[in-house]
């Protein structure tokens, strides 16, 4: 129902932003507040890319901004660094978009992990070179790894959970364009 | 293909697109560098930012943190018999205690009688709830469902039932953000007892913050209680910390007494400033004394000036008497017999 009064691309962009909400509570839950412990993935990055390499039309530039700007706040980070950083990594996979679509899988992990790598190292290096204090290297490792990791999941959870799958041979949107 | 299709809006608002983006990318950039350069500003509205969002989360955030603490409880009813064993040799270590710290109490009130203390009647606590952490593996910090209308200020310690937590960093109208003693950037003025070694207590985001500036480590050792001091007047003083204990790379580290694993109800001290001392003192001199009346000479009179009655001199006896009392310099020569 919701379907037909705003059209498929915003009930899309509505249940990311569910998501996103979601995950962000699930960080900001004081469930265990002593330190020490390791990072785990940055789902949330990893739920952009992954969107992003399957649907980009549905992740507008500025609703990306928007939710890592918020997240940049509510976690205490550097603001804007971060989702400059997101931004630029999100803009060149949607440059790709259309030599990601006939990737396969495998591939496309690897092309995703890279991106990652870059913008974990570009965002260090800013960090460095504004002379902030930032994590220790291999604390920063292990969130970049695990994050590569959480990938497929993400990915599975994209596509079985929420019917988020790269556009087939032959298919049309809502205006009957071919995509 | 492409080439005989006479209209594609994609043409028209690519290169747009890639300049709207950049823009975006640049703004954010921006926002960093006004970060970096006036970071005061930023995190003021950091704070209204959160201030707004996160308490209105609690209701959902209340349940689930509930719920997860019942599922921990659960696990250890099977552990059962085990913590009952662990409770009772526990108990019996207590009593023991408890007797000791009876009798240190009776001492210290008649210590504390003897020599007349009085304790800062102004030491007071608010007590808050914690709503959030900090959401992120390298930040320890959580919030304070008490703010600004609470009368919280920046600055202030934050305890649990034993030890110190952290102290306030950022409050806003309704939620105030305790920095951890494990936070990277937390620098707390400790001192080492019984030795009374200054340190500071610098987070390095391990459960174990090491002990920096330390004088004479030999003079420390593991098991020593570290408790604040006032220097800086940063957090009132004697408030419990930990124990020293000698880290896994032989640094001098403190188990923090406070219980971390779940910061649930926190004590935030009301410490008002201690008047601060800002002249290095000054000599202890007489008022200077007022220059003398016109066409009066002598010696130097008193701060007081002259009295009038001095001036009409060979009066009533009883005039003189005072003027005597109050002149004894002699100056006008007032004694009549």
């Amino acid at each position: 129902m919701i379907r037909n009064w705003i059209g498929p691309i915003w009930v899309h962009r509505l249940v990311f932003l569910a998501v996103v909400f979601f995950i962000t509570f699930l960080r900001l839950l004081p469930l265990d507040t002593s330190a020490g412990h390791l990072p785990g993935p940055d789902i949330l990055l990893c739920l952009i890319l992954a969107w992003m390499v399957r649907r980009p039309e549905y992740l507008p530039a500025l609703m990306i901004a928007i939710v890592v700007l918020l997240e940049d706040i509510l976690l205490m980070r550097p603001p804007g660094l971060w989702t400059a950083v997101v931004l630029m990594g999100a803009e060149f996979l949607r440059a790709r978009s259309a030599l990601t679509r006939e990737l396969s899988f495998g591939v496309e992990w690897l092309l995703v992990s890279g991106v990652m790598v870059a913008m974990f190292m570009a965002n260090r290096l800013v960090l460095a070179l504004a002379f902030l204090p930032q994590p220790n290297l291999g604390y920063a490792l292990v969130q970049m790894v695990w994050s590569a990791l959480a990938y497929p999941a993400v990915v599975a959870f994209s596509r079985y959970g929420l019917d988020l799958h790269k556009p087939a041979m032959g298919e049309i949107d809502a205006y009957g364009r071919k995509m | 293909m492409a080439k005989t299709r006479s209209y594609d809006p994609e043409e028209f608002s690519r290169p747009l697109r890639r300049v709207l983006v950049g823009l975006l990318v640049i703004l954010m950039l921006a926002l960093f560098l006004l970060w970096r350069i006036d970071s005061p500003r930023v995190e003021r509205f950091r704070t209204a930012l959160i201030d707004k969002v996160v308490p209105d989360l609690s209701w959902a955030m209340l349940p689930v943190t509930k719920a997860t603490d019942i599922i921990e409880n659960f696990q250890s009813y099977a552990r059962l018999y085990e913590q009952n064993q662990q409770l009772r040799d526990e108990l019996q270590q207590m009593k023991a205690w408890k007797e000791a710290a009876l009798q240190l109490e009776q001492k210290n009130a008649r210590l504390l009688d003897l020599n007349n203390v009085r304790l800062d009647p102004m030491l007071t606590h608010i007590t808050g709830v914690v709503l959030a952490d900090s959401g992120s593996p390298f930040r320890q910090s959580v919030l304070l469902n008490v703010g600004t209308r609470d009368g919280i200020h920046d600055g202030w310690a934050t305890m649990d039932g034993i030890g110190l937590v952290g102290r306030i960093a950022g409050v806003g109208e309704r939620t105030a953000r305790v920095i951890l003693l494990t936070d990277s950037n937390s620098r707390i003025p400790i001192a080492v007892q019984p030795s009374g070694q200054k340190a500071i207590l610098s987070g390095d985001n391990s459960m174990l913050p090491p002990l920096d500036f330390l004088e004479h480590p030999d003079q420390v050792q593991p098991g020593d209680r570290v408790v604040t001091t006032g220097d800086g007047s940063v957090l009132p003083a004697g408030l419990l910390v930990g124990q020293v204990a000698l880290g896994a790379d032989k640094r001098l580290r403190v188990v923090l007494a406070a219980d971390y694993q779940r910061l649930e109800f926190l004590r935030v001290l009301r410490s008002y400033e201690t008047q601060p001392i800002t002249d290095p003192g000054a000599l202890l001199v007489p008022e200077p004394p007022k220059p003398l009346p016109p066409g009066v000479q002598g010696p130097l009179l008193p701060a007081g000036g002259l009295p009038p009655a001095n001036t009409d001199v060979p009066a009533t006896g009883a005039d003189t008497a005072t003027t005597d009392q109050a002149v004894p310099d002699g100056t006008t020569g007032g004694r009549s017999d």
